[in-house]
């Protein structure tokens, strides 16, 4: 009787786990990842812009004091070199790649993102740039990703959102001249927030320098019928002076 | 593809973008601080080479003076897929073409600048990229 009794229970377990998982294939046949490949340019605030989706503010800037002092004080001399008319030079001036996260917003050019069900690729128009994002791999320990310019890339998807997680960035790769330690993570969150607009939430996260979390959001409009333009630094006529400044090399004829 | 389409939508995003650019981008490839955007010199010349490259287009020009002495220019422009977006083409100047360029001049007094605008062989005026140039106010907007 008891045997039997159990035997039932096993029975409608298995029933119920069937229905879950069921019901679980139903919902993903029917909600399938949205398809974020193509051309993407930057949509910021301004003027035609819908308040409404343009990006939310950043958050502070919250280093720790001991790295708080040279942040400041390099932003401070950017500001004084660029009123002067002598613009401070930075990797990029050399055509350095920006690389993660900053390769995501190079001024005004637009990012290409291309979608697979195991890989998400996006390329950055500026300079070429190229991240990989794995979608079948789990992430490894921040010490045994050798530190580079796109670091290592693992993706998921969270309902309508793909969240990204990055380490592994080089410590001279910087976003806005922050400061980092090899122990920044990067969480990024891109979900459409309209049919053609993009939001990629990203956070930068660091125990070492950071007092809090990083938070900046950027936005991206759907460019249909943009064709990607190539971009090979081959003609780079800016060079850096004595005093590391950037000047523009001019033709004798 | 009508990727003349596609440059003008991507136009006014730019030019929309230009506005209020700063926040959240990355750092310039270079500021244009080392130029002197509150002055514009304008100059007529020959072109001796037109330079469709990353990561900046450069116009070279010889410009005759009055006493007939030559002086050689350096015009820096945006990126070729920035200037596209407001109209260039890759063969839109040549050596030997006579152009008529504005510039904001280099701060350290060299003999280059940074293009406002050009007036080519066929009369187009052309701008340097979405939101500089021709009929747009400066924004000074620094990011390329």
């Amino acid at each position: 009787m008891i045997q039997r009794e159990r035997i039932r229970f096993c029975l409608s377990i298995i029933a119920l786990a069937l229905v879950v998982s069921m019901a679980g294939l139903a919902l993903a046949q029917t909600k399938p990842a949205p398809d974020f490949s193509g051309a993407w340019g930057p949509y910021r605030a301004g003027r035609g812009a819908d308040p409404k989706l343009a990006p939310p503010p950043a958050t502070p800037v919250a280093l720790k004091p001991e790295y708080a002092k040279a942040y400041d004080a390099r932003r401070a001399a950017e500001a004084a070199a660029n009123s002067r008319g002598e613009p401070l030079a930075n990797p990029s001036s050399s055509c350095v790649p920006y690389g993660v996260p900053s390769m995501m917003s190079v001024a005004v050019y637009p990012i290409e993102i291309i979608q697979t069900p195991k890989q998400v690729t996006i390329i950055a128009e500026a300079f070429s740039e190229v991240r990989r994002i794995f979608m079948d791999r789990p992430q490894m320990k921040i010490d045994e990703v050798p530190p580079g310019y796109y670091g290592r890339s693992v993706g998921r998807w969270e309902g309508d959102t793909l969240v990204i997680d990055t380490v592994g960035i080089k410590e001279t790769v910087q976003y806005q001249r922050m400061p980092h330690s090899d122990q920044m993570r990067i969480i990024e969150r891109i979900r459409l927030v309209a049919p053609d607009l993009l939001h990629d939430q990203i956070t930068i996260e660091d125990p070492v320098v950071l007092q809090k979390p990083y938070t900046y959001t950027l936005a991206y409009r759907r460019l249909p019928d943009y064709e990607m333009v190539e971009f090979v630094c081959d003609n780079n006529r800016e060079y850096v002076d004595e005093n590391g400044v950037v000047r523009m090399r001019v033709r004798e004829k | 593809m009508n990727s003349a389409a596609g440059a003008k939508v991507i136009g006014m995003t730019i030019f929309a973008g230009m506005i209020l650019a700063g926040a959240n981008l990355a750092w310039a490839h270079h500021s244009f601080s080392m130029f002197d955007q509150t002055k514009q010199v304008s100059l007529s010349g020959v072109v001796t080479a037109f330079e469709w490259t990353n990561p900046h287009a450069y116009i070279e020009i010889d410009v005759t003076g009055d006493g007939g002495a030559v002086k050689h220019w350096s015009v820096e422009m945006g990126s070729p897929s920035i200037l596209m977006q407001s109209g260039w083409k890759f063969k839109d100047l040549k050596r030997g073409d006579k152009v008529k360029v504005t510039l904001s001049p280099l701060k350290d007094g060299k003999p280059g600048g940074l293009l406002v605008q050009a007036t080519l062989p066929d009369g187009r005026v052309l701008g340097n990229g979405p939101g500089r140039g021709p009929a747009q106010p400066s924004t000074g907007a620094s990011n390329q």
